[in-house]
């Protein structure tokens, strides 16, 4: 009986298992204040300002100050909102980001204490889809959130976050056919030893634009955050969340960027593979996954400080009548180039 | 495997009653996601990873975000208005129905299905249920069903523009399209001024009159 979502034949011990699962939760939890601080630093600068600055050497332990600050609020809840599903929907986001997580690569199967283990938390043989079946788990998270509050606010934000989730999982996925086609695999490791040589980036740069503007969707970030939109919707679906809760999706939020610019690494930028030849020993190879989706989250701040907001309008035109042809057109050329050139 | 089988499988059945017998829309709708995420678990227990993607992606992901769309802007309330009364002759007919397709299933298991009973059950070689196997199953042995299931959902697509088209978009006095600002609009009848908000909806507002040019001050009035 060999073990479900496991790809390859063999499997860790149980206890390898256990750890690999302790140390790939510790690097999510350790990225997201990280990132935290490195977006309200960067969009200070971007805007002319110094960004935080009081708590500790160079406002280094601002993330910390905050996550006190959050959990020791009051735990508010609205006499209108839905007593257990407003328990439960924080939590359904926080899990699905944190499974999620276990998909990205961190490097190839290496030998440590005399066992043979994949730097990863599963290499699953359906790839993509696992994350975007986590994706539609993370979905209830907002949707039961902004429902369950009982706020007209939240429920109009968790609308918007519904209709816009379903658009752009289309073209995000389609998207990511051009890859498939290519490396010939949908596991993830398969993909990254794929494309030694040359990474996805170049040959499928189409898909990667369409890719990344997806995904700036599909995380509700500028500048497709109709989902919160602070002066439309006050705070959208997790207006009526504090503490925390509040907490829950803040992290839910941060770790699904992280999440996707895993992703982006491990599909375009040839995950732990370095440029011209470069082989480092193996122990280097979660650094340069991890530098490479710090170097996408940058991006990602970047865009927020220099996009204004879309229209709703716009965001659904934009969605339908240009992404999603341009990414059903990448993967039939793709597979038409695929074909001739084998 | 046993122990997760019968787990998922007590899930499923209880979010499949959970539809018929709970009298809030949106709690029916929540129970099916439940019955469907149990039935993708099962599916996983039987190595089945694409099928189990697939169910979660398609039905949890995108069938069901329409269902809670809708229900969550129409349904709510723990006594949904009575859009329908069943008649006592729809009533005799449901379950009769419902009895037919029990005797059917009953004779369909009973006539094969626990055969399999007391065996390990089929081995399954490597790759089973792999993405590239379906892949390969779906363009050769079942290609014409699969065509098929793709005409009709592109029929179904057609037939959804024609009937969203048939609205003809937004009127005259909506109209944002390229190369139309907000300038272009006509004004509409209401203002949201304070006048209308105390006299209703339709009240004409007084605009100053541009002959006015102010009144003299009364002595000892003003600063």
């Amino acid at each position: 009986m060999s073990f479900p979502l496991a790809a390859v034949d063999y499997i860790e011990p149980w206890w390898m298992v256990v750890i690999k699962c302790l140390v790939l939760a510790f690097i999510g939890l350790q990225l997201v204040p990280v990132v935290l601080l490195a977006e309200r630093k960067i969009l200070g600068r971007f805007q002319n300002r110094y960004g935080p600055n009081r708590v500790g050497i160079y406002g280094a332990g601002q993330p910390i100050a905050d996550i006190i600050k959050l959990l020791t609020k009051e735990d508010f809840r609205p006499r209108t909102a839905i007593g257990w599903l407003f328990f439960v929907a924080p939590i359904l986001s926080i899990v699905a980001a944190f499974g999620a997580l276990a998909i990205i690569p961190y490097g190839p199967v290496v030998d440590i204490f005399g066992v043979a283990t994949g730097l990863y938390g599963i290499d699953v043989s359906i790839g993509p889809l696992y994350v975007f079946a986590f994706g539609a788990i993370a979905f209830y998270g907002l949707m039961l959130g902004g429902w369950s509050s009982g706020s007209k606010y939240s429920f109009l934000g968790s609308m918007r976050a519904a209709a816009q989730l379903i658009s752009y999982e289309v073209a995000q996925g389609m998207a990511l056919i051009g890859v498939i086609i290519t490396a010939q695999t949908m596991s993830l490791t398969g993909i990254v030893e794929a494309q030694q040589g040359m990474w996805y980036v170049i040959p499928q740069f189409f898909g990667f634009i369409i890719f990344m503007v997806a995904s700036f969707a599909e995380t509700n970030r500028p500048p497709f955050d109709l989902t919160e939109a602070d002066a439309e919707l006050t705070g959208g679906y997790m207006t009526e969340f504090g503490g925390g809760r509040f907490t829950l999706y803040f992290f839910a939020e941060y770790l699904n960027m992280i999440v996707i610019s895993g992703m982006a690494t491990t599909l375009f930028l040839g995950g732990w593979l370095l440029p011209f030849g470069i082989d480092p020993p193996a122990w280097v190879d979660p650094f340069v996954v991890i530098a490479k989706i710090l170097a996408f989250v940058v991006f990602f701040i970047w865009v927020r400080a220099t996009l204004p907001r879309l229209r709703y309008d716009q965001l659904m035109s934009l969605g339908w009548k240009i992404l999603l042809p341009l990414s059903t057109l990448n993967a039939l050329v793709t597979a038409i180039v695929v074909v001739t050139l084998d | 495997m046993g122990f997760f089988f019968v787990v998922f499988g007590v899930v499923a059945l209880a979010g499949a009653v959970g539809v018929v017998v709970l009298r809030n829309p949106f709690y029916c709708v929540l129970s099916l996601v439940v019955h469907l995420i149990a039935l993708a678990l099962l599916f996983l227990l039987l190595e089945a990873q694409f099928v189990a993607a697939a169910q979660i992606v398609v039905y949890a992901g995108a069938v069901m975000v329409l269902y809670v769309f809708v229900v969550a802007y129409v349904g709510g309330g723990d006594r949904p208005a009575a859009l329908w009364r069943a008649s006592a002759r729809q009533r005799a007919l449901a379950i009769a129905f419902g009895a037919a397709v029990f005797i059917e299933l009953s004779i369909a298991i009973l006539g094969s299905g626990l055969r399999a009973l007391g065996t390990g059950g089929p081995d399954v070689p490597a790759g089973f249920g792999a993405p590239a196997q379906i892949g390969e199953l779906l363009l050769t042995r079942f290609l014409l069903p699969f065509e098929l299931a793709s005409f009709l959902l592109l029929v179904a697509a057609v037939g959804a523009v024609a009937l969203a088209g048939r609205r003809g978009g937004l009127g005259e006095d909506r109209d944002l399209s390229p190369g139309r600002s907000t300038l272009d609009l006509p004004i509409p009848a209401a203002r949201g001024t304070m006048a209308e908000g105390v006299a209703g909806y339709g009240v004409t507002t007084p605009m100053p009159d541009p002959e006015y040019k102010g009144r003299k001050l009364e002595e000892g009035e003003g600063v």
